[in-house]
Formats: structure tokens, sequence, C-alpha cells
């Protein structure tokens, strides 16, 4: 349980605070406020709500009077794989982008529900976008490299952000942690544009990593490349695990089976009337059990291909 | 939403796969009162045809197995799909050590031959029989059917062939103390009484599979539970 706003002083000055800032405050100010937040998130172990990286309650997320996904629960863990699949059109990738506010990008697109980061409201007219994907970084399906050098694509983040000195470190330990330091190490101001694909998808993860990140969001990062290219990219996921968050979208179910501690499993509802179709969140819970003995027929009848 | 077959040629192969347990489960059905047949009434002839037979028995238990391993590799199943192959693959084992016992017993036949049993043993060596053969037949009723409900009533039908079994052993040790029985006689019928057991211990564990098969649940033995109950103990401390 958390409090939801910042403290009246900041209020009060009317300024945008970050997410860190808040989830500052919200540390000192937990054990005050039992009351606000919701709880029908999906929980299923013990797990208390303030350890949690996220806390989806009820999230529907609308382009307009299109209404593309609803009533999402979903409690996401510190330092676990989270994986998303479904069917096209069932509203993964939506709910995936709602968590670092990519959504905000459309302009008919809004949230409705809660979206707890650390127990800060993420849509919270206060919290600043900017920083919210600071601290939760994207990689998308396509490697996006700017066509600039390999060390000034991996510098841009926190040179963007200001900072000046010790750039040198940054892009070191990104490109160490994304895997690829030993490959670019002696060409770091070559054009990435060079690059493999796997190579550049990893560009981009070192990328996301520079910000110092605590999340990252994965939008079917894989689905651009070979197969070693996809193995090293999961291989670096499980390494990557260690300090970071991860929440993957994939159209690959062996992937998210390999890859994940957890699989949210979304489908699509349609309205037989007006034939509106909504992505709905159908199963979560473990992968090993999602996969092996899932709860819900229409889990099972999509992994097993008995209905298209 | 309708629903629209993604995956026939996989699943058209899962059924073959299953339809292949269950013809080899009727052989095995058909095995054992033959064998019981050939021990009654000394039929050295018709012990020689079990045996003979057992060898198709080996074949389709081999072509499941391979039939098994080739939808692994190539189909990644997963969910009803993974557990229905991993019974499969379970269950192929068991039947298959089934018919091997109705080819021992008919093997014990050979070594006993020329012994005329007591009413009570053929009485006994019948009930044991018709036991057994009861047992697999509702194992296999209950894989085919999928149904949690046969499968869990197999532990008590396994316990009457139990009983008889050990009425029998009963049986030849007083036969044999009152002479009527030689010790190898006594030896080899003990041993055809513990193959009938055996065939209901191997439908109690097709039984096991089945439920997994459905519920997705391992049932954990009396062994396994003592041995993770001493593990947390440990851990415990």
């Amino acid at each position: 349980m958390v409090r939801l706003l910042p403290s009246k002083e900041r209020l009060s000055k009317g300024s945008r605070v970050s997410a860190e800032e808040l989830a500052a405050d919200v540390a000192v100010d937990a054990v005050a406020s039992e009351q606000t937040a919701p709880t029908d998130a999906i929980i299923d172990d013990d797990m208390p709500e303030s350890d949690l990286v996220f806390n989806v309650s009820d999230l529907s997320v609308y382009y307009g009077d299109f209404r593309a996904v609803r009533d999402v629960n979903m409690a996401i863990r510190p330092k676990e794989i989270t994986a998303l699949i479904g069917p096209s059109g069932c509203g993964k990738s939506t709910v995936l982008r709602s968590f670092n506010r990519m959504n905000d990008l459309i302009p008919t697109a809004r949230v409705e529900g809660t979206l707890l980061y650390r127990g800060v409201d993420l849509y919270d007219e206060r919290v600043d976008p900017v920083e919210v994907r600071r601290r939760i970084g994207m990689v998308f399906q396509k490697p996006n490299p700017f066509p600039k050098s390999i060390y000034d694509n991996v510098a841009y983040g926190p040179r963007v952000a200001g900072q000046k000195k010790g750039l040198d470190d940054v892009v070191e330990s990104s490109l160490k942690k994304a895997a690829l330091w030993d490959e670019v190490k002696d060409r770091l101001n070559e054009s990435a544009i060079g690059m493999s694909g796997g190579q550049q998808q990893r560009l981009s993860i070192a990328r996301a990593i520079a910000g110092d990140p605590e999340v990252l969001l994965m939008d079917e990062p894989c689905s651009a490349l070979d197969p070693i290219a996809t193995a090293r990219i999961e291989e670096l996921m499980a390494e990557l695990k260690d300090e970071y968050t991860i929440l993957i979208v994939t159209h690959n179910m062996q992937q998210a089976a390999r890859v994940s501690d957890r699989t949210a499993f979304y489908s699509v509802e349609v309205d037989e009337k007006s034939d509106r179709r909504t992505g709905i969140l159908v199963e979560y819970t473990n992968t090993e059990k999602l996969f092996s003995n899932p709860d819900d027929e229409r889990t099972e009848n999509y992994i097993t291909g008995r209905f298209g | 939403m309708s629903q629209i077959e993604l995956r026939g040629n996989f699943h058209e192969e899962l059924n073959i796969v299953s339809d292949t347990i269950v013809t080899l489960a009727a052989h095995v059905t058909e095995a054992i009162p033959r064998a019981t047949e050939a021990l009654i009434n000394n039929d050295l002839e018709l012990a020689q045809e079990v045996i003979s037979h057992d060898d198709e028995l080996d074949l389709l238990s081999l072509q499941i197995e391979e039939r098994c391993y080739a939808l692994i590799a190539l189909q990644q199943p997963m969910a009803i799909d993974m557990r229905s192959i991993v019974t499969a693959m379970k269950i192929n084992g068991e039947y298959e050590r089934s018919g091997d016992l109705a080819v021992n017993i008919c093997k014990g036949v050979r070594r006993i031959y020329g012994i005329s049993l007591s009413p009570t043993l053929r009485g006994l060596v019948t009930s044991m029989g018709e036991e057994a053969v009861r047992l697999t037949r509702v194992s296999v009723d209950a894989y085919a059917e999928g149904s949690e409900g046969l499968a869990a009533a197999l532990p008590d039908m396994d316990d009457r062939l139990d009983d008889l079994q050990a009425d029998f052993i009963q049986e030849i040790f007083a036969a044999h103390s009152r002479g009527e029985l030689k010790l190898e006689e006594t030896v080899q019928l003990a041993l055809v009484a513990r193959f009938y057991e055996r065939i209901g211990d191997h439908a109690v564990n097709i039984g096991d599979r089945v439920m997994y098969m459905v519920t997705g649940e391992s049932t954990e033995s009396a062994g396994a539970a003592r041995a993770r109950a001493a593990q947390e103990g440990d851990e415990a401390e």
C-alpha cells in the first residue's frame, strides 16, 4: 500500500516531479497510508505489494473510442522476465507500451485503471514521461541504430540527460552488459549501421541500459533476427535478469517458454453485434505452469494450436 | 470465436499414438487369459503361442516410442499435447512389461509341465488372471477416455489382486508341506503369482500417468513423500 500522490509541499509548487522522486516520497510515506491502492491485481504468491515493480489494476487502453484492451490485472516482480503472448490484436504490445507511456505519443490514446510503478501511478499528471522512459527502457522489434558511431549510439542517452564526464565508462559497461563489447571494442568509432542485425539489436539493448533503467521492455526483439542471433539475445536476457526487470512481447511461444519466469496470455474478445475486438488478459502465471498445465481452456487451445 | 484447427497433422499424429497404445493394451489384455488358460490346462502349445506373439508387442511398443520421440523433436508439444505424449511414452513401457509378464507366466508353464493343480489353486489362479485382465482393461479405458474416475479406481482394484496373491502363496506353501508340490514347483508357482501381481502394479502406474495427463498433477508415491518431508526437514534445520 503506497501513497499515490506526491507530498503537498510539492503539489503547491506545481512542478513536475520525476518518478524517482515520487518513489522516494513513497518510500517515506509507505507506512502511513494503508488505504489507497487497489489490491485485486493477480499476485499468486506472497510478495508484498511494496516489492512489486509494477502493479496493474483494471487497466484499459483506448485509441479514441476504440477500447484496445480491457481490465488487465498484473503484478510484475523485480528481476524476473515476464512474457506477453497472444494472437495479433490481443493488445499485448499496447499493454507493453503503456508500461513506459509510449502510448502517449499516439494522440488519441488514453488509459483507464491504474498502473503503479514502485507504488507510483505512472499516469499521474505530475509524473514526467521522459523520466519514466529513462527508468523503463525499451527495445523495439527492428534494431534502430542512429546513423552515428557505435560509441555515440550508446552515449546518446546519457548525453541528452546532460552527462559529460565518465561517458567512456558508461559506454564500456553498457556494451559489456549487452555482450557486445568484445566484438566492437576496437571499432567504437565506426558507424553502427555496418553492424549485423543481431549486433544492432544488442546495441539497442546497450543504448537502453546506458540510461541506467530498472526495467527493460522488449517488443518482439528477435523477430527480425536469425536463430543464432536470437539465441544470443535470449542468453543475454538471462544475464540481464540479474540486474533488470524485463517484460517481453513475443510471437514465438517457444521463446516465451525458454526465457521467461512468468507468462501472460492475452486473447481477443469479439463483440458479436458490433464486431468490435478487444484484447483481454486470459491467464497470467508461472511459465512452466502455463505451458504444461494451463488453467484456462482458451490458453490451452492457443498454445496447442487448436484455435487461430 | 470459431475454432480453427491449426495443427491438424500434428494432432492426427497424436491420435495415432494413442490408438496404437490402445492396440498394444488390447494385445496384452488378450495375452493374460491365454497365459492363464495355458497354466491351468498344461497347454504347452498355447504357452508357446503367447511367447512368440510377444515379439509383435515389442515391435508395436518400439514404434510408439519412436513416434513419440519424433513428435517431441519436430512439434514442440505443449500443455495437453505434451502431457499426452509423455503419458504415452510412460505407459507404453508399462504395457510392454505387462506383456512380458504374460510371457513369464507361460515360461513358468513350461517349467512345471505335468503338475496338476488342486481345485483351490486352480480357482485362485483363475481369479488372479481375471483380476489382472480387469485391471489392465480399466487402465486402458481410463487412458482412452481420459477418465480420472477410472484411473482413481485402480489402486483399490489392485488390493484385491494383492490379497489373492497372498492367499495363493499361503496355499502353495501348505500344499508343499503336505507333500503335494515339490520345492521347485512351489517356487515356480510363487513366481507365477508374483507375475500376476506385477501386472496389477503396472495397471496402477498407468492410472497414475493418466491422472497426470488429465490433471497435470503428478502422483507422489509414499516413498517420494517421505523423502520430500525428510529433505524439507533438513532445510528447516
